[in-house]
């Protein structure tokens, strides 16, 4: 009997699908559910929606999490494009070191980050509020950057830069048309899923954020842990919605690499891979 | 004749060039460096210099003596039992993600590159989406008559009172990091050749002994980059414990947030991160030794 063919496995493995999707449905329900006890099915409404949209703290939350998401988004692609194009000609050594540090900005719990950064804003006097939170995310952030970048590194041909050069392309124009252009998949999935990474982020903007801002994640975190409210599950909704959107550009992103999408943190299965 | 000159002058400048390029291409690695080493590795240096400080409680000033009484109070029952139960939750939490993790791993890579494609996203996507509100999931899933107890009880006859217990974080941690172990163990597993099995079957294993013999020795490398990726981080999970612990203090990242934002007992706070960050880079050295030299590309 082939191993590819047992009921067993394709059983199991189907049964651990709905495990992950299950949650997701659940709050998809919810969100048009009458009951506000979401015990049982109360019938659809669009109320949730309605109190979600003219709610103001979501209404603030969401404009500081897109500033914020843009801003470390930015950031961190500034540091992962210049880190990446460092990389291709450092030395074993170097690239050692830098592939340790991308790797700890990438493991280490965001708790005991956080706390650190938190405590050198607090002992330097820098205020705490959205730059605070933009740099505190790209630490992390441009780390996944980094990842999904150098990936894309593998296809860059050195003998096309230099066959650039020889038909007489300034080094600028050699860059942007064969360096650069080589990158672009990666820039744009890697500028997307930190976009979003940051857009979710509860933790780092907690401990930097401190009363100046409050992105959407907070706002979410305050409600759930103070009140039960199925607005809730309506702002979920159409965070996932718009989530959900921007990653699937992600993967046309990454379907013009040769090779799957990947989370958060799962960037480091290739990292790994490789 | 013209456009020949111009080219040969254009390459000698280019020659000239190619040293301070050079130059200029090692000072790529400074916006990396910098915000590595001003954001990343002096905050932590600072706490851990700062965990053997004192702090007076009155003006929040923290003073600085070297002391081990953080590390000290460190060793009471509270803080012990949360520190152990914690390691107890993320390797629990661990365990589960490989083996639901791994069945699903496997048979992904064993499809048709369309079905493989599909039962990714299917895996990748709920990862994507706002993390907070799939855990606050659970919390309706889990509560008392709601659809887990509910079928619980159609079955035993007995409420099963999970919600805002340890097993309840258990649950939300092993749903939100399952992802982050499927996909490290299909990218290993997707390089077995098809071959290795069929030469397996074909020499008369079965399943359970091609299983053994051929799957797992080469799924090894994914697999514990899985366990690395998930059990580090779950160690210090602050929000899942949060939202489905019920507010009680039931793992180590939420008493270190209690100390900082809370209590604003630095030293202390500082302390307890610092041990967290030691038993988890001993971990991962741990870890990092079994893990067998990783093949070139």
């Amino acid at each position: 009997m082939r191993l590819r063919a047992h009921p067993v496995a394709g059983a199991l493995a189907l049964a651990v699908v709905g495990f992950l999707w299950i949650p997701i449905l659940a709050v998809a329900v919810n969100s048009i559910n009458q009951n506000s006890l979401m015990i049982s099915w109360g019938g659809a409404t669009a109320h949730w929606y309605a109190r979600a949209l003219h709610d103001p703290n979501v209404r603030t939350g969401l404009t500081t999490t897109i500033e914020i998401a843009l801003g470390s988004t930015l950031v961190s692609l500034v540091i992962a494009i210049s880190g990446a194009l460092w990389w291709r000609h450092a030395s074993a050594r170097a690239r050692a070191v830098y592939d340790a540090t991308v790797y700890a900005r990438i493991i280490l719990p965001e708790v005991v980050f956080a706390t650190a950064l938190f405590f050198l804003f607090l002992k330097t006097h820098f205020p705490l509020g959205i730059v605070a939170i933009i740099i505190g995310h790209s630490v992390w952030n441009s780390a996944y950057a980094a990842v999904i970048i150098q990936a894309r590194l593998v296809s860059l041909d050195p003998a096309m830069e230099e066959a650039a050069a020889d038909l007489g392309a300034t080094p600028w124009r050699a860059f942007r048309r064969v360096t650069f252009a080589a990158l672009l998949p990666g820039i744009i999935a890697g500028g997307l899923l930190t976009f979003t990474f940051s857009f979710d982020d509860v933790v780092t903007s907690y401990f930097l954020g401190g009363s100046a801002a409050s992105p959407l994640p907070l706002v979410l975190f305050g409600m759930i842990r103070f009140r039960i409210t199925p607005e809730i599950n309506a702002i979920g909704v159409m965070v996932m919605l718009f989530t959900v959107t921007l990653m699937g550009v992600a993967v046309a992103a990454f379907a013009l690499m040769g090779s799957a999408g990947r989370g958060r943190r799962g960037a480091l299965a290739e990292f790994y891979g490789q | 004749m013209q456009a020949a000159t111009a080219l040969r002058g254009r390459k000698a400048a280019s020659g000239q060039a190619a040293g301070q390029r050079r130059w200029l291409g090692h000072l790529l690695v400074v916006p990396t460096a910098v915000w590595t080493l001003a954001f990343f590795v002096i905050p932590l240096a600072l706490i851990t210099v700062f965990s053997f400080g004192t702090e007076n409680l009155v003006t929040f000033n923290v003073g600085f003596g070297w002391t081990a009484s953080n590390y000290a109070a460190f060793g009471s029952d509270l803080y012990l039992s949360t520190l152990l139960r914690s390691l107890a939750l993320s390797l629990g939490t661990t365990a589960a993600c490989a083996l639901l993790g791994f069945p699903l791993a496997f048979f992904i890579s064993r499809q048709r590159p369309r079905a493989q494609r599909v039962l990714l996203a299917a895996v990748i996507v709920p990862f994507w989406t706002s993390f907070l509100v799939r855990t606050y999931s659970w919390v309706n899933l889990l509560q008392t008559d709601g659809p887990v107890d509910r079928l619980a009880f159609g079955i035993t006859g007995h409420h099963l009172q999970i919600l805002y217990s340890p097993a309840s974080i258990a649950i939300g941690m092993t749903y939100s990091y399952l992802p982050l172990m499927v996909l490290p163990i299909y990218v290993a597993l997707e390089r077995i050749s098809p071959d290795l099995y069929a030469a397996a079957a074909d020499l008369g294993a079965r399943p359970w002994r091609q299983f053994r013999r051929v799957v797992l020795p080469l799924a090894r490398p994914g697999l514990i980059a899985g366990i690395i990726i998930v059990g580090v981080p779950a160690t210090g999970e602050y929000v899942i414990p949060e939202i489905l612990g019920g507010g009680k203090t039931l793992m180590i990242g939420n008493i270190i947030v209690g100390q900082y934002l809370d209590v604003g007992d630095y030293p202390f706070g500082s302390a307890l991160a610092v041990s967290l960050m030691v038993i988890l880079m001993a971990m991962l050295f741990a870890l990092r030794r079994v893990q067998p030299a990783v093949e070139p590309r």
